[in-house]
């Protein structure tokens, strides 16, 4: 029925986009830069007739824009365009022609950070249950995402303290977050900064042409060949937080007599950096683009994208390593081996994309468009691995002062003599002990001899995230008369994705276990129960040896499903203008293990219980179901559905009162919905669609070079489910945390301006972003051990009483707050503009930010202690939330361009951020889901410390580009 | 004009690649360093440090010259040795308290390892002699070397060489060795105890004919001294035939009911543990169940005990002891003769025997 209804209403609208119609007059042209005659897509024209603003149009992807319906007269046509300067043309219309301006040309203005959007540096979380990735905002002529898009990145700012999974990121039309976890997928096309300049954007509930979206934005990437500026663009550039050096080239026909258009951009990120060491880049990145315009209505393109390479990544330490390092910035993932730095954590992507679109503009009225667009390849970090060996991590807290000795008698850690020498390998930085040591690990590898090979102790582990991801989407505009557009469209996407471990590096020896080390010591008795893969250990009475490029440990599927329809309608009446959306779909993902593990063998494949040696060792959950690692399990299905409302009144003056509002019921990711997917089939209990509630009113100057937005929003999120998994060495296995029903609220307000002052092309600028993020529900836990089918006693199904506030020892209540994002940042600057030289100076200022909260520390067992007392002591200590100090940056940009000859363009620009050299500003970080527990007054349990991750200090980033 | 911009170019490249940046990447690491055999000067022997133990009692080795030297006895690829490093010259064996797992990964069998006792303590646990470092505590006599620097500046690694093979110790060595107590050359060393038969009727204990020894601690977070958190279940098998227990071994024997006449000093395993919980004794072990060291107890021809004792942690711990070595749990003198090789070590008085793994106990033919 849905179907039949779909295609008709598509039918109808074919129809009605086709029947021709007459104009009046209006106005066209084309926007372009002023430095290389390219096509500037996505400027924003506001034509006013005296104060009354008659129409707003957006340049296309070819810089081209139509302004009808316009009775004769004389207007004013304003031209914002992110980059660059605000332009004034005047424009007379007469006798019911369309006037065409040709070329209307901008003068680049803004700072642009040239550094990749995901400019930070990559921390090791895995195996935390940490996330972190941070939300990236895009100028867009909005004067707050153009000053905090740049200013706050450094902090990790998310945008109104929202996830990054609820930013929505397009390509082509196509919704591009992760299928498994919803974040952002910027990396995909890092180093390709200038094939995806053009970007589209709307803000927090705003209704996008590519889609409803959600509550916190969207952007589309275009990408087409005509999106990328026309001509040849060389640039090299270096910087100090990230890498040494990035080579940059890029061509762009722009449209040609013919109807093709093609383009190109090709960079390499080469080198460390001045801060993390171990962090090094040795990225590629290439970009093919070929299009072709059949006639007027009829268009179509091809892109072919990737971004081979790896990077070093960097590691959270507890404050306690970073103190005696007196480095924050210490990275325990390298070590030295021949006295070369190797780091063991190393990122090695390939992800290519390929899209197919056309685009159908059979008139002014209507146009549409379909994109095929297939994502595959592979993506996988290297990490440590070992089998019947000792730690091998630098910073593992037994090697450290406090583990021997505590001030705090209770702690039973008095060895002063042991804390002296372990702390001497911190402070004089002892290379082997203070790193990892890689020589010992080769030593110790080299001399095991076993069944006449060396078996390895220790190893490089690959871990794989192998993406096939096949997406199709339509979307349509249609115009029936000035008031009123449609605009809609559909998508689906096809996911599945293998996670796997892959062998990298036998590290001196010739094969390694396949076996469950954790599992092994609890199941001495068993040898079945502690293989990774049963059915060999069946087959061949042995535990299978690795080898390099053997895939071992966990081997599953990942499976995503997701279908949408959405339709939204624009009124304009007068100066007001109203859009209502809608979308409906579903999303259904499912687990597929390839390998049975012999902790969870599951059913054979007729469903029978499986017996070795007359012992059953199939293994029930509470339900009766079997818990299986190999095969398919229950296919998790949500319905899915949003409804928003946007409201626009436009005052003469340029002036903008508008409202969102929106209600979203969204599937949870499958990596929030797995119990411990690396293992079995069980997903969470009490899996729900997670609801969203959302609200902003805004007021918009925008004239005379004045800029000022205020913002005031409310969201409320619910339902939220997440999956932590860790290794906790006092069960010496990997555990779980499911939590379930986490609600969180949103409310507060943001406000940007740009001021001209009397000064000539000087102006101020700033924003304040001011919000309270913080938890308002207590959600259920659901804690399992990866090498024991049983569940945890004490922390499986119960509510965690103390996530949401927690009371202090005087009986005050005190909240938490959500994590990882500056609840208060502020910014404030200067810029200046003369001639093609452009400064910029600017202070920030961050404050409220909050560490991350483990379920562990706010349950009931953990705050009982040994004797199961809970008082308002243990409470008080175990749940407080640590509050970051605010922090106050200062950064500083100069640039110019120069024309030679009026062919040849040589600019650059030089961003120097954080004068102050302030190394000790924290972005983030996490609590350990650990405990103390042997105490001797055996009243209270003790925390872990805390793992940060730190700002860097001082850096700057030259850029020097020509164009010709 | 093309020209100028290129040298510009060019020259920007120059200039980033002379910057003395180190290099961050490389596919190639080469060879790694491999450690050279180390060789030291010998000052003293094993013997003469249990000396200075026989005359001072626990003492902090101040001597900045001292060094002896010995060759890796112990292997712990099993877990049955854990944490221990026992060296051995030709006076005899000294237990180096390493407080690592895996020591086998670095220290090989028949290896030379010197040890610079400067700053080093020597004392004793229930009678075994012991190298660790000071415990400022006072709840034990020496302290473990659980950092790796601390360990390295201490421990040496010298020359391979080939493994020691085990000693066959009589029974009246053994008795010798007992009476000796702390001093005598015998505790430590790997030896093969041969005409061994299960059960035993220790000398110093007048209580009943002793088959296995056990100590659960029903809350590990309590106080584990205190008498009414300890369920003892020694004297008969209860039914263990495992040479000790993983922690899911345990819970098969509890659930079995295995232990449930076991008591502490004041409660039955169906008795309220804690008020605060309503969890019963039994209750309270399931749910902070972990591995069981199990000791065995055997007797050589004369009666002189020995306990085979076996850590929880072992990866032989569960394996399942011959039933002709066990014979008929209640009988005494129908189990089979057998031997066994392991580390000789002394508990106040008692001989205790660490198997190297599931292979050291045979039955004599």
């Amino acid at each position: 029925m849905i179907k039949k209804l779909t295609l008709a209403t598509v039918a109808l609208l074919l129809a009605l986009g086709l029947s021709a119609q007459t104009f009046t007059g209006g106005v066209r042209g084309t926007v372009v830069s002023r430095a290389d005659r390219s096509p500037v897509p996505g400027a924003v024209l506001v034509l006013y007739q005296g104060t009354a603003e008659v129409a707003t149009v957006t340049s296309g992807d070819d810089g081209r824009f139509l302004i009808e319906d316009l009775d004769n007269g004389i207007y004013d046509l304003v031209i914002q365009a992110p980059d660059y300067l605000e332009t004034r043309v005047n424009v007379t219309v007469n006798d019911g022609y369309v006037k065409n301006m040709f070329n209307l040309s901008l003068t680049r203005g803004a700072v642009v950070s040239e550094v990749d959007v995901d400019n930070l540096v990559e921390f090791d979380m895995d195996d935390t249950g940490y996330g972190d990735s941070p939300t990236v905002l895009f100028g867009q002529n909005d004067v707050f995402n153009n000053v905090a898009g740049y200013n706050f990145s450094s902090v990790r700012y998310r945008v109104r303290g929202y996830s990054s999974e609820s930013q929505d990121v397009y390509l082509a039309g196509v919704k591009m977050n992760d299928a498994i976890t919803g974040y952002s997928p910027f990396s995909l096309w890092s180093g390709l900064n200038e094939a995806t300049r053009t970007k589209y954007t709307v803000n927090g509930a705003e209704i996008s042409d590519y889609g409803i979206g959600g509550y916190n934005g969207l952007t589309n990437l275009p990408v087409n060949a005509l999106s990328v500026r026309k001509g040849w663009r060389g640039s090299v550039l270096t910087n100090s937080q990230l890498y040494r050096l990035r080579l940059m080239m890029t061509y762009a026909s722009g449209p040609r007599d013919d109807g093709w258009s093609y383009a190109f951009n090709v960079s390499a990120r080469l080198g460390g950096n001045d801060w993390v060491k171990g962090v090094y880049y040795r990225s590629f990145a290439y970009y093919g683009a070929i299009e072709k315009q059949f006639n007027d209505a009829h268009k179509l393109g091809l892109v072919f994208m990737g971004t081979p390479g790896q990077r070093g990544a960097a590691n959270s330490s507890t404050q306690e390593v970073y103190d005696l390092m007196g480095d924050n910035m210490y990275n325990s993932n390298w070590g030295y081996q021949n006295g070369k730095v190797r780091n063991a954590r190393v990122r090695k992507t390939h992800e290519p994309i390929a899209i197919l679109k056309y685009d159908f503009t059979p008139g002014h009225k209507f146009n549409a468009a379909a994109t095929v667009l297939y994502r595959f390849g592979k993506n996988g970090y290297t990490a440590l691995d070992w089998y019947d060996a000792q730690d091998p991590r630098p910073d593992y807290y037994r090697n450290l002062p406090s583990y021997y000795f505590m001030e705090d008698d209770d702690y039973n850690r008095m060895n002063g003599m042991k804390a002296a020498w372990a702390e001497e390998v911190w402070r004089n930085d002892i290379p082997q002990y203070a790193h990892i040591n890689w020589d010992r690990l080769y030593a110790v590898n080299k001399l095991n001899v076993e069944d006449g090979e060396r078996r390895s102790k220790y190893a490089l582990q690959e871990r794989r995230v192998d993406q096939q991801d096949l997406n199709f989407a339509f979307n349509f505009k249609w115009r029936p008369s000035r008031i009123f557009t449609l605009t809609g469209g559909a998508d689906a996407k096809v996911n599945r994705t293998e996670y796997y471990q892959k062998m990298d590096d036998l590290l001196g020896g010739e094969y390694f276990y396949n076996m469950d080390s954790f599992a092994e010591r609890d199941y001495a008795a068993f040898p079945y129960m502690t293989q990774n893969d049963l059915d060999y250990w069946l087959a061949n009475g042995k535990v299978q040896k690795i080898r390099v490029g053997d895939k071992y440990g966990y081997d599953y599927y990942a499976n995503v499903r997701k279908w949408n329809g959405w339709l939204s309608g624009k009124l304009n009446v007068g100066n007001f203008e109203m859009a209502l959306g809608g979308r409906v779909g579903q999303t259904a993902f499912w687990r597929q293990g390839l390998n049975r593990k012999g902790l969870f063998p599951g059913v054979d494949n007729e469903g029978k219980p499986i017996y070795i040696d007359g012992r059953e060792v199939t293994t029930y959950d509470e339900n009766g179901d079997p818990i299986t690692s190999y095969g398919k399990s229950k296919v998790a299905k949500f319905l899915t559905y949003a409804g928003k409302v946007n409201l626009n009144y436009v005052l003469p003056g340029g002036h903008r009162f508008y409202a969102n509002a929106g209600y979203f019921n969204d599937a949870p990711t499958f990596s929030q919905s797995f119990m411990s997917p690396r293992t079995r089939n069980q997903l969470a209990p009490e899996l729900t669609t997670v609801k969203t509630l959302t609200g902003d009113i805004n007021y918009q100057v925008s004239s005379n070079g004045y800029n000022f937005r205020i913002t005031g929003y409310y969201t409320d999120i619910m339902d939220q489910a997440k999956v932590m998994s860790f290794y906790d060495d006092g069960q010496n296995s990997f555990t779980n945390f499911a939590l379930t029903g986490i609600d969180e609220r949103h409310v507060g307000m943001e406000m940007g301006w740009k001021i001209p002052t009397d000064i000539p092309n000087l102006a101020l600028q700033g924003v304040i972003a001011y919000g309270e993020y913080y938890y308002t529900s207590n959600p259920k836990m659901y804690q399992t051990i990866d090498n024991n089918a049983s569940i945890v006693e004490g922390t499986y199904g119960v509510v965690v009483p103390y996530w949401k506030s927690h009371p202090d020892v005087d009986g005050t209540i005190v909240r938490h707050y959500v994590e990882s994002t500056p609840q208060l940042a502020v910014s404030l600057g200067l810029n200046w503009n003369w001639n093609y030289w452009f400064v910029d100076a600017d202070i920030d200022y961050f404050g409220h930010s909050y560490l991350s909260m483990n379920p562990l520390y706010r349950t009931d067992y953990a705050t009982a202690g040994p004797d199961r007392e809970v008082t308002p002591f243990e409470v008080s200590y175990m749940c407080e939330q640590e509050k970051f100090n605010p922090a106050w940056l200062l950064n500083f940009s100069v640039g110019k361009s120069w024309y030679i000859q009026r062919t040849y363009q040589l600019g650059f620009s030089l961003n120097a951020k954080n004068l102050l050299n302030n190394t000790w500003v924290k972005t983030g970080g996490y609590e350990q889901t650990r405990i103390v527990k042997n105490t001797v007054a055996k009243e209270m349990f003790y925390r872990f410390d805390s793992k940060y991750f730190y700002m860097s200090g001082f850096n700057y980033m030259l850029n020097i580009y020509f164009r010709f | 004009m093309r020209k100028r911009i290129l040298i510009v170019a060019a020259a920007t490249l120059a200039l980033a690649a002379c910057e003395e940046w180190e290099p961050v990447f490389t596919g190639e690491y080469g060879d790694v360093y491999m450690y050279e055999a180390a060789e030291l000067e010998v000052t003293s022997t094993i013997a003469d440090l249990k000396e200075l133990y026989a005359k001072h009692g626990v003492l902090k080795i101040q001597d900045d010259d001292m060094v002896i030297a010995g060759k890796v006895i112990s292997d712990d690829h099993s877990g049955n040795i854990y944490r221990e490093l026992y060296i051995q010259d030709e006076t005899g064996v000294i237990s180096v308290k390493i407080g690592l797992s895996s020591l086998y990964s670095d220290y090989k069998l028949g290896q030379t390892v010197y040890v610079k006792c400067s700053g080093l303590t020597i004392g004793q646990y229930n009678g075994m002699p012991q190298l660790g470092i000071e415990d400022p505590t006072g709840e034990y006599e020496t302290s473990y070397l659980d950092n790796r620097y601390l360990i390295d500046a201490h421990v040496i690694r010298g020359a391979w060489g080939d493994p020691v093979p085990p000693r066959r110790v009589t029974e009246d060595e053994l008795a010798a060795a007992l009476k000796e107590g702390y001093t005598n050359h015998l505790w430590g060393q790997l030896v093969t105890l041969e005409d061994l038969q299960y059960g035993a009727q220790p000398e110093y204990n007048t209580e009943a004919y002793k088959r296995i020894f056990i100590l659960i601690y029903i809350d590990p977070y309590k106080d584990k001294k205190a008498s009414t958190n300890r369920v003892f279940c020694s004297t008969e098998t209860f039914g263990v035939t495992t040479w000790a227990m993983s922690k899911n071994k345990f819970l098969e024997y509890l659930d079995g009911g295995h232990f449930d006449r076991c008591t502490s000093s004041d409660k039955s395993m169906d008795d309220i543990f804690d008020e605060k919980t309503g969890l019963t004794v039994k209750q309270t072990i399931r749910e902070n169940a972990t591995a069981i060291t199990t000791s065995h107890y055997f007797h050589m021809p004369h009666g002189q005990a020995v306990q085979i004792r076996t850590s929880g942690f072992a990866k032989f711990a569960d394996t399942e002891i011959d039933p002709d070595i066990l014979g008929d749990p209640k009988g005494k003198d129908d189990c089979a003769l057998c031997s066994a090789t392991g580390i000789l070590t002394v508990y106040n008085g008692a001989a205790q025997l660490a198997l190297v793994d599931e292979n050291s106990v045979k039955i004599q033919k």
